[in-house]
């Protein structure tokens, strides 16, 4: 009971951490039918930039987390107009490989600014309750983690940072759904959803709906990115691997549906934590990424569009 | 008129500059000998790819600042394999085909090594790996050597340290890296554990790319090992006790050679306390030689070495020896790398072995080195230190 209580935390904060990501692939897919591969890029960018504001600027960290969100809105803005918008008539493979080029191009820029190495948040740069709980080691074996954790009944713990991550992913996924479907540039960006030409026809300015989706899926994607580096490690390579499941997260859920992303998130996050929990002798834990994209796939053939996907032809 | 000028020009720049490497070749023959330093610059295992790149380089310059080999200025020509089977075999195919390298200093992770020791036989050129441990990495080429011990050798070293002088750990949960390596010192250190009667009672493997253990600890936990060995490389298992310390383990980490960075101690900071780990050399224990390479060291880098650059600044200094002894200008390309193979194979007994500052160096029949000793040591006080205890002979 202990193990599964522990575990379901486990897959909820990873599965919070995709859906977020998911939510920036989704929501650029689902008005330009791209999917931004560099868009694990602008997550990896949001762990750093705010890596740095701590360490280099010494801001406190929660000034440091919207200002890293801005200047990944700010870098997905300037990705789309610069990267993208001349090919927006193009061959959609035209704008899948620049997708690629872009992501190669600002992994190996993080490389060359903060070097290969990777580096975690320095402890003492975070607030309290965002600490990794490590008690003293002349403590051990007899130690409590309340200081940084919820001590649940039955011995399993639930740091408050991951509750934080959850909680945040939550607020953040109903703000973005409230966006979409009841103010006016969630309107005009489900407008160009539908279709793009109609929507430029109705007076919608469509280049700035698709800046503004950029922006907003940037600063998402950064959020993730700073909280994965103080939950985990901040590295060049972060958004590969992390990019990777949450795009398999958003096909997953129906690219294209930001519900479907959230949801998928979660799905993706409970296969991996669960895959590698409970399957025995080692196949569950040395394959848990394998086990979710097998949960995917699964999915996939049963439904070819997703969980929320729209079945049309069209969209194919 | 003007068309015709242009092209003209054209013709005659090209020209010019078509000219000119030739010239300079013929100018300066066999001023400069290169040996290729392969190993992961990038990726996961970053922070040993730089020592071993500062190492490789810390020997060069002493050795051109002392008039070269034979009067020849050594160049060190670097490849970055990331760690990966895939990029390992890109870099491979590049040295062995490239007709001025004489050797390879490298991989450095096993699966990398193994992944290019093909490649490297079938052109004929050495592969001398300062870094990669796994049991079959000099198996079945004449051509791939190493210069510290092997998997088999340390796994059953650590069961039996825990076994001897760690009384009070008596069940071990093991959690490895799904490579090459971690998959072979597991076996090692599980089948001497079965032998001497150490209890293991969890055995999870990770991915390399993860940066998330939580699933894997809780399963873990529920087993409540006394200890956790991790049969892997630093930076994850830098994450894992973070994480297992945050999932509420209490119990005490061993780790192996792949753990010895110093940037174990940055990402794990304050649960690295009280870690113990094995490793192939330590500059504390290594005499005066390695006490000046380390300030030497220290002086151009402004870090002190770790293990790995002690190793490979050996493995070039190993490789430079051979060009000296063997090299002859008038030789084809596969006649000088044929000479260093047999010069390095020749060396197979103490006697013959080769004085580096990480001790005396020589191959069995295979390539391996089996002389050299694993040391312990313990983070205390957030640095490694010798433990009191070693086991040397």
């Amino acid at each position: 009971m202990e193990q599964f209580s522990q575990q379901l935390i486990n897959a909820l904060v990873l599965g919070g951490i995709y859906a977020l990501i998911a939510v920036g692939y989704t929501m650029v897919y689902g008005i330009i039918e791209l999917i931004n591969f560099a868009h694990g890029e602008i997550f990896m960018l949001g762990a750093y930039f705010a890596f740095t504001l701590v360490t280099v600027f010494n801001l406190p960290f929660w000034l440091a987390l919207p200002i890293s969100m801005l200047l990944c809105a700010g870098i997905g803005m300037l990705m789309d107009v610069v990267a993208y918008r001349p090919l927006r008539n193009a061959a959609r493979l035209s704008a899948l490989i620049t997708a690629i080029g872009v992501s190669i191009g600002l992994q190996n820029l993080a490389r060359i600014i903060w070097g290969a190495r990777q580096r975690p948040f320095p402890p003492e740069s975070l607030p309290t309750f965002l600490r990794q709980g490590i008690p003293p080691t002349e403590s051990l074996p007899a130690f409590s983690l309340t200081e940084t954790a919820i001590a649940l009944p039955g011995g399993a713990y639930l740091p408050y940072r991951d509750l934080f991550i959850i909680l945040l992913a939550f607020v953040l996924m109903i703000a973005l759904n409230r966006l979409v479907s009841l103010t006016k540039i969630g309107k005009a960006m489900r407008a160009c959803a539908q279709n793009r030409v109609a929507a430029n026809l109705m007076g919608i300015n469509t280049n700035r709906v698709i800046v503004i989706t950029f922006a907003i899926g940037s600063a998402l994607g950064a959020v993730a990115g700073v909280m994965v580096g103080v939950r985990e490690i901040i590295e060049p390579t972060m958004g590969y691997y992390k990019g990777v499941a949450a795009f398999a997260a958003a096909v997953l859920g129906g690219i294209g549906n930001i519900t479907g992303a959230m949801l998928g998130g979660l799905l993706i996050g409970f296969a991996e934590v669960f895959g590698a929990g409970y399957i025995p002798y080692g196949y569950g834990s040395g394959y848990r990424v394998a086990i979710a994209y097998i949960v995917m796939i699964a999915v996939i053939i049963i439904r070819p569009s997703g969980l929320f996907g729209k079945s049309t032809a069209t969209r194919a | 008129m003007r068309n015709w000028l242009v092209g003209l020009l054209i013709v005659g720049l090209v020209s010019v500059w078509g000219c000119q490497p030739a010239s300079k070749d013929q100018q300066e023959p066999q001023r400069e000998v290169r040996v290729a330093v392969a190993g992961p610059f990038t990726g996961n295992a970053a922070a040993f790819g730089e020592m071993i790149k500062r190492g490789a380089e810390l020997k060069a310059k002493e050795i051109n600042e002392a008039g070269g080999i034979n009067g020849m200025k050594l160049t060190l020509i670097p490849g970055d394999d990331t760690g990966t089977e895939k990029e390992a075999k890109a870099v491979a195919t590049r040295f062995a085909t490239d007709r001025r390298i004489l050797a390879v200093v490298g991989h450095f992770n096993s699966a990398c090594s193994l992944a290019g020791k093909p490649i490297y036989a079938d052109n004929g050129i050495v592969e001398l790996s300062p870094g990669s441990t796994n049991v079959s990495v000099c198996e079945g080429s004449d051509w791939t050597f190493r210069n510290l011990y092997r998997d088999d050798f340390q796994g059953e070293f650590i069961a039996k340290y825990i076994k001897d002088y760690m009384k009070k750990f008596q069940t071990v949960a093991i959690l490895f890296d799904n490579d090459d390596y971690g998959r072979g010192l597991r076996d090692g250190f599980s089948a001497a554990a079965e032998e001497i009667g150490l209890e293991i009672v969890a055995s999870e493997a990770y991915d390399r790319d993860n940066t998330d253990f939580k699933a894997q600890l809780t399963s873990i936990k529920a087993k409540n090992p006394d200890l956790i060995f991790i049969s892997g490389l630093y930076s994850q298992a830098g994450l894992i006790a973070k994480q297992a310390r945050e999932t509420g383990i209490t119990a005490q980490f061993f780790g192996a050679d792949g753990v010895d960075s110093p940037d174990f101690l940055i990402i794990a900071g304050a649960a690295a306390e009280g870690t113990y780990l094995t490793t192939p050399f330590t500059f504390e224990l290594g005499g005066d030689k390695a006490q000046q390479v380390a300030t030497a060291f220290e002086n151009d880098y402004g870090v002190l070495p770790d293990t790995w650059a002690a190793l490979t600044y050996d493995a070039v200094g190993m490789i430079a020896e051979a060009i000296e002894k063997t090299y002859n200008k008038d030789a084809t390309l596969a006649e000088n790398r044929k000479a260093i193979r047999d010069h390095l194979a020749s060396l197979d007994t103490p006697e013959e072995g080769y004085k580096g500052i990480t001790g005396l160096t020589y191959f069995d029949k295979n390539g391996d080195t089996v002389n050299k000793p694993a040391y312990v040591k313990i983070v205390k006080g957030g640095e490694f230190t010798i433990a009191p205890q070693q086991v040397l002979d």
